[in-house]
């Protein structure tokens, strides 16, 4: 193709159109997973369960470190075995805010977010020397260092984590939502989760956002240290949010099923690409495929008490045959259904 | 308006549910470890209790109605059995809840038991805790707790050797520094010299570097409260280096069980532990009991087993004696309970929940636990120190 | 002064000692990743379970009747067919993408996941541990070593020698330096650069199995054993230089000394920490390790 002036408007305009389309189908993915969300709080809620609510609060709380995982993984190429870390870390701020200064969900979630920018601004000076499976290495290493630490410093409550975090609520000023309610907490952590779903799909079509995705592009962008520092900042503050496990009780066992986890869920979402600019990723299926493996694994938990083998068997078949993941297996159908036409620049990344 | 009806119609239903269910079978929700590092302990906790609830409902069950258990897997993870212990409370709506392993699992469960207003008992857990500071109205412990076996080896090991010396080493985590702490006070107090202590990393692979310090001491007994495989090394490297020899080791009761017991070998014999329970104590419930376990699952019971079979008893007798599955009525029927198991009569301390029985030491011989010793269960449960109810 | 020697005898001295016997085992276990991670570029997460399973084929055929020694030579034959199916059957599959690096750190990640799992549906929960066919310990200079020990650190040191001959001084180390170092020319040049990946996978696979062997009779056999050593091998493998031979000798022997001897000082909890710290230093600062890259000099 001649590069002329004409050319470049009709690539601008189909890039436009292939990126509008991609939004489309984000957000009809999105949608419908609140939608989802919504109707099975009604169900569970009309049922008096309380199970399969906290399953399920989990699953969103996992789907935010996914989101986390994937923010590094998906747009900057960079495989963080160390999320656990941030996840962990998180918990024990906030348990610690609660239990012994204020027993206050926005005093747990300020500092926890405040402290999690800041650990990770610490954990990115210090892992942004290494690249590729370096980086994977360091924060593996990072990781362990500080799981170790935490496992054997008693006045944290040692092996046996913090107990007796006390029952919060959390007040939004004209109502307020005690956690302990199944439902109630459910919904606030899906409202969290979706702002934090939106924050990070907005901050993504930002110049910072798209800056992170010619990171991966163009590795020269690599010359660029001071962005580069920005960007693993961003990496830090995508952990804001974590002090809503403040019910919960952290323990140190935790970072171990955590890497796993942190290191599996993106999977089943989304992976790879071949670091084209244009090529957006597709947050959204962190959420789905943070729920899919939670279900997945209380469903085969029941059946069998093997139940790694089997979802080591799916995650591997999955790196194998789908590595787009389920999300970058749906959208480019769900495009073709919406948008005809929009989706074939795009295509060729 | 229209929900309103619709909830109270539902709730009509539930109501009838709940009254149908007196002819329905007790469910007893069981979150064990089945996979992990104490799947070993779950397998023998599980065995118990389907032997138990096997022999219950061949008699008749409890008040006419079948037992039934219903598994899940904790992973020995806390915040795992949490997740399934609200879901066997929620879901599966059961009675009553057992078989926690980790100290950390029960104490969390029990927290889970409370906000459900249930009944929940551990027959593993050793953490002097659960029946002490962190006791919970709602959580009994039918099973001898850490204070109770290191009272009653302290009292073998002083008769044995008067004034030892002792080296200790234990694993580096919540439960295996306690239980070091209660032995060496108790051995403190009847007058054993301390020579030296060592908390190695939990799942060490290696204890040599260590075996240097216990030889500069020269103990005449080492104590250890090592538990699992790593009981395997431990126990196997000191054999290897040759330090075994004029070495007297004692140690918890969790430290060698059936499960290790094989793997350590030769290496295992003339250790001794306080124990609440041998395969070999004579008695015909026991002898009965060892004869139909071994029947049903090709293997020996250990201490876990044991428990978990006398957990249903325990569960039985109150039943019987409250008549009724109500959780206020069964606690009052619990406290004070005295109940027959394979271990002999126990009885169910009011003021903590603490079961109280006879204590044994014990001595690995040929690969079997023979009793070499017996303290009364007075003497070895020491004071109640719970405040919260 | 007597105090001095009794501390040296009975402290420092075994330390020394004890730590070797250590280092040459973690040298054994890193020694497998550092060539393939060296040749293909593989993390290989799934190391660890491949020394397991070689721990419990031994177990199995000790327990048929078959003599330890024999074992020895047996398992890692058995072992280099598992890594060659393996390298040919999943690693190749996702081998020529951009993101190797990531997709088989995962998908051999996914792998021990897996081998975990089977080996306790296979051999259940509890532990097993072969007898240990060298028994009895031996005095040297007042320090008590096991004779199986003293074995283990002759056998490894013969090992790692073998190691490094078959890789610089064979053919076949020459095929595999120079596919590490050009692919697309080694191929050009004749060699058959996929056979020499699968075989290198194999070889590597079979060292782990080696391990496995050797270490089981004083490390017990069971399900998880396979994350004994592999945290710290990594360790070692980043330190030394990923794909060096001879890093990998020296990291592993300096930083089994410093595990062991810093357990004197400081609580033995914190010696894993102190070792870990070590490599996120090294990956900070000098991330190629100490020595270069197999193939790179």
């Amino acid at each position: 193709m001649a590069d002329t002036p004409a050319t470049r408007v009709a690539v601008r305009t189909a890039v436009a159109a292939n990126e509008r389309a991609d939004a489309l189908g984000d957000g009809v993915l999105a949608g419908a997973f609140v939608a989802l969300a919504l109707v099975f709080a009604a169900v569970a809620a009309a049922s008096g369960d309380t199970f399969f609510f906290r399953l399920a609060t989990e699953a969103l709380i996992l789907a935010g470190v996914a989101m986390a995982v994937d923010l590094l993984l998906g747009y900057t190429g960079l495989l963080s075995l160390g999320h656990a870390l941030f996840f962990g870390f998180g918990a024990y701020v906030s348990a610690l805010v609660l239990k012994h200064w204020s027993p206050s969900f926005w005093a747990a979630i300020g500092v926890t977010f405040a402290a999690a920018a800041l650990l990770g601004v610490v954990a990115g000076f210090i892992a942004i020397r290494a690249r590729g499976v370096y980086f994977a290495l360091i924060t593996f290493g990072l990781a362990q260092v500080v799981f170790k630490a935490v496992y054997n410093t008693r006045e944290l409550g040692g092996s046996d984590g913090i107990i007796g975090i006390p029952q919060i609520r959390v007040e939004f000023g004209l109502f307020s939502v005690q956690a302990s309610s199944p439902l109630g907490f459910f919904l606030v952590t899906l409202v969290f989760v979706m702002l934090l779903y939106a924050a990070l799909a907005w901050l993504m079509r930002t110049p910072f956002g798209r800056l992170l995705v010619a990171i991966r592009a163009n590795e020269s962008a690599r010359a660029l240290p001071g962005i580069l520092a920005l960007a693993r900042q961003a990496g830090g503050l995508r952990d804001r949010g974590r002090g809503r496990r403040a019910l919960r009780q952290p323990v140190p066992h935790a970072a171990r099923p955590g890497v796993a986890g942190a290191a599996g869920l993106p999977d089943i979402g989304q992976r790879r690409d071949h670091g084209h600019p244009r090529r957006r990723r597709h947050l959204v299926g962190a959420l789905y495929g943070a729920v899919i493996l939670t279900g997945l694994k209380s469903v085969i938990g029941t059946w069998t008490e093997h139940h790694l083998i089997i979802i080591g068997a799916l995650f591997m078949l999955s790196v194998i045959f789908l590595p787009k993941g389920f999300a970058g297996y749906v959208l480019p159908r769900l495009r073709r259904r919406f948008a005809p036409g929009a989706g074939k620049p795009g295509e060729g990344a | 308006m229209k929900t309103l009806k619709i909830c109270a119609a539902l709730a009509a239903v539930f109501a009838a549910g709940q009254v149908q269910a007196q002819g329905a079978p007790i469910k007893i929700g069981v979150v064990t470890p089945l996979t992990g590092t104490y799947a070993g302990i779950g397998q023998q906790v599980k065995w118990g209790i389907d032997m138990a609830i096997k022999e219950i409902n061949d008699k008749g069950g409890i008040m006419g109605r079948k037992v039934e258990a219903i598994y899940e897997d904790e992973e020995a993870n806390p915040n795992v059995a949490v997740q399934k212990a609200e879901k066997l409370f929620q879901v599966s709506k059961v009675d009553f809840l057992t078989g926690t392993v980790n100290s950390g699992s029960t104490l969390a469960v029990g927290q889970v038991a409370e906000r459900n207003q249930r009944l929940a008992a551990t027959t593993v857990s050793f953490s002097d805790a659960i029946t002490g500071d962190k006791c919970s109205p709602n959580v009994f412990r039918v099973n001898a707790k850490a204070g109770m076996q290191s009272a009653a080896l302290v009292e073998w090991m002083v008769k044995e050797k008067p004034s030892p010396s002792v080296f200790y080493l234990g694993p580096d985590y919540e439960m295996g520094r306690s239980t070091v702490a209660a032995f060496k006070s108790a051995a403190e107090k009847r007058g054993a010299k301390s020579v030296g202590e060592v908390f190695a990393p939990l799942d060490n692979k290696d204890y040599s570097p260590f075996f240097g310090q216990i030889r500069a001491a020269r103990p005449q007994v080492l104590y250890t409260s090592v538990a699992g495989n790593d009981t395997v090394r431990f126990m196997s490297q000191l054999a290897e280096f040759g330090l075994a020899k004029n070495l007297q080791i004692v140690g918890a009761a969790g430290t060698v069980t059936a499960q290790n017991m094989k793997a350590i070998g030769k290496a295992a014999d003339g250790y001794v532990t306080g124990a609440a329970y041998s395969a070999e104590l004579d008695n015909p419930a026991n002898k009965k009991f060892v004869a139909d376990f071994k029947a049903a699952w090709k293997a020996d019971p250990d201490l876990y087993g044991v428990d978990s079979y006398g957990v249903m008893y325990f569960y039985k007798a109150a039943v019987e004696k409250a008549g009724s599955t109500d959780t206020d009525k069964l606690r009052t029927a619990m406290r004070g309970l005295e109940w027959q198991t394979p271990q002999g009569k126990k009885t169910m301390r009011a003021g903590d929940h603490q079961a109280i029985q006879d204590m044994y030491a014990v001595k690995v011989t040929g690969g079997k636990f023979q009793i070499i010793a017996k303290v009364p269960g007075e003497a070895a449960v020491g004071p109640d120190t719970c405040t919260r109810f | 002064m007597t105090e001095i020697l009794e501390s040296l005898q009975f402290v420092y001295g075994p330390q020394v000692a004890n730590g070797l016997a250590i280092g040459v085992a973690v040298i054994l276990m890193a020694l497998g990743l550092t060539i393939i991670f060296g040749l293909l570029d593989v993390i290989n997460m799934s190391h660890g379970e491949f020394y397991a399973l070689g721990a419990y084929l031994a177990v199995t055929l000790v327990g048929q009747g078959v003599n330890f020694w024999l074992c020895l030579a047996l398992v890692p034959v058995a072992m280099a067919a598992i890594g060659y199916f393996t390298e040919r059957a999943l690693i190749q599959r996702v081998f020529h993408t951009k993101d190797r690096h990531i997709l088989t750190l995962l998908l051999t990640f996914g792998l021990a996941i897996i081998a975990e799992d089977a080996f306790k549906l296979a051999y259940g929960p509890n532990p097993y541990k072969p007898e240990s066919p060298i028994s009895g310990a031996s005095e040297i200079l007042g320090i008590m070593l096991p004779n199986y020990r003293l074995f283990l650190i002759a056998a490894g040191g013969a090992i790692i020698v073998a190691v490094w001959l078959v890789v610089y001084r064979t053919t076949l180390g020459a095929m595999v330096r120079a596919a590490a170092w050009d692919k697309n020319m080694a191929a050009s040049l004749g060699v058959p650069v996929e056979r020499v990946y699968a075989g290198t996978f194999a070889f590597g696979v079979a060292l782990a199995g080696l391990s496995g062997v050797l270490l089981a009779p004083i490390y017990s056999v069971f399900p998880t054993m396979g994350k004994d050593f592999i945290l710290m091998a990594f360790t070692v493998v980043i330190v030394g230089g990923m794909g060096s031979i001879k890093g990998a000798v020296i990291a592993g022997l300096v930083l089994t000394q410093i595990q062991s001897i810093s357990s004197l000082f400081i609580s033995p909890v914190w010696s894993d920490p102190l070792v870990f710290g070590i490599m996120v230093l090294f990956l900070m600062v000098r991330p190629q390790g100490l020595a270069g890259r197999l193939g790179h000099g």
